[in-house]
């Protein structure tokens, strides 16, 4: 697979797309038919011991309350990835890269040709390095380009991969009256970790524009 | 890629959640259990009470209690490790759901960035002056994060 690969995007691509938006984005979250097409629904719940606690107990602490809490955290880390790995296998991230390659250039200034690499990044830090690398190597990108492309590379590495192995389980949390805690859902979290990765880009793109035109002064000032 | 496209539906969905376990077990178990026992540490030497006091006036710009620093000091190393922190703090009843509404997307912004230096900076090969500004970009990625979680959705 090179850099500038470029397969067939099908419409079964742009469903499994609009299937994981769905899916993570707690739209659906019911206990109503459609709460199938929702992830903290089908991921359910723990059932209770009697007296209302969960297997966990109350009031535990240290390594041995951390390793049982640990375990309740297992089932949630291998139903998010069992369902990335099946919406990548239907071309879900392929379509990702396809949607988003015409926008590289004017959300952070990069060319389309970066959408493998971008897309790679997402899912592992060292498949994004090394395409970058690649990219670099074909003089696909420049300098400013590969400085701004890693910036956005460097916060929130393999974002795909790190949030759904940790950070999803963090939604499952339950209030001591078994309702659900965090307020938010995981699809809105992980768009707004992409926003700031691309302000953060930004940042940078802003950094060396200002450095290059520091350049520039103290070059016509000799 | 012809190979792949043979796959049941049921041996795709198992590879992934396969992935998944070895993650939960070589990785959650650990820094989760860690995270705990860090906590407990904090907790019996009173360090939690003082850090959770000296960083209070910054963390109260995006709505944290000053114990919420203690994540993002230890997502700079390990992304794992903070979720993990954030679990033990919910459970000394330190850190709400709100909270961790505002700490989610901010722990992976600036997560694992030491660990990172190596595997995307090294390796990309990035100016040695330009690391100082990559790492205060995730910082900042992180506390506007925190702060437009709080303002708008929490």
């Amino acid at each position: 697979m090179s850099a500038t690969d470029d397969q067939k995007v099908t419409l079964g691509n742009y469903i499994a797309l609009a299937f994981a938006v769905v899916f993570f984005s707690g739209l659906l979250q019911s206990n109503e038919w459609y709460g199938v097409f929702d992830f903290t629904t089908l991921n359910g719940t723990f059932g209770s011991i009697a007296g209302g606690g969960m297997f966990r107990g109350a009031g535990g602490d240290g390594a041995r309350d951390g390793f049982l809490f640990a375990l309740t955290l297992v089932p949630t880390c291998m139903f998010a990835l069992g369902m990335i790995n099946v919406l990548e296998h239907y071309g879900a991230l392929k379509a990702a890269r396809k949607l988003l390659s015409p926008l590289l250039r004017p959300l952070m200034g990069l060319p389309g040709s970066a959408g493998l690499a971008l897309i790679g990044s997402l899912q592992n830090t060292d498949t994004g390095a090394g395409l970058t690398k690649n990219l670099v190597e074909d003089g696909e990108l420049n300098q400013e380009e590969t400085e701004i492309f890693t910036a956005f590379q460097f916060s929130a590495g393999a974002t795909i991969v790190n949030f759904f192995s940790s950070g999803a389980v963090l939604f499952t949390l339950t209030n001591a009256d078994g309702s659900l805690a965090v307020p938010t859902s995981i699809g809105l979290t992980v768009a707004i970790m992409f926003i700031f990765k691309i302000v953060g880009a930004n940042i940078l793109r802003l950094v060396l524009k200002a450095q290059g035109n520091k350049v520039n002064a103290q070059t016509k000032a000799a | 890629m012809a190979q792949a496209g043979k796959k049941m539906i049921t041996d795709v969905f198992v590879e992934g959640a396969r992935k998944g376990w070895n993650i939960g077990a070589m990785s959650t178990i650990p820094n989760v259990m860690m995270a705990f026992i860090i906590i407990k540490a904090l907790n019996v030497t009173g360090a939690l009470g003082a850090l959770g006091a000296l960083f209070q006036p910054l963390m109260i710009l995006v709505g944290l209690p000053g114990e919420g620093a203690a994540v993002i000091m230890s997502a700079i190393m390990s992304m794992g490790g903070a979720v993990g922190i954030v679990m033990g703090l919910f459970s000394e009843g330190i850190l709400t759901g709100e909270h961790i509404a505002i700490l989610a997307p901010a722990i992976y912004l600036c997560g694992s960035t030491i660990q990172y230096a190596g595997r995307i900076l090294g390796v990309i090969g990035t100016r040695g002056s330009l690391y100082p500004i990559m790492f205060a970009i995730c910082i900042a990625n992180s506390f506007m994060a925190m702060f437009v979680m709080n303002l708008f959705f929490v």
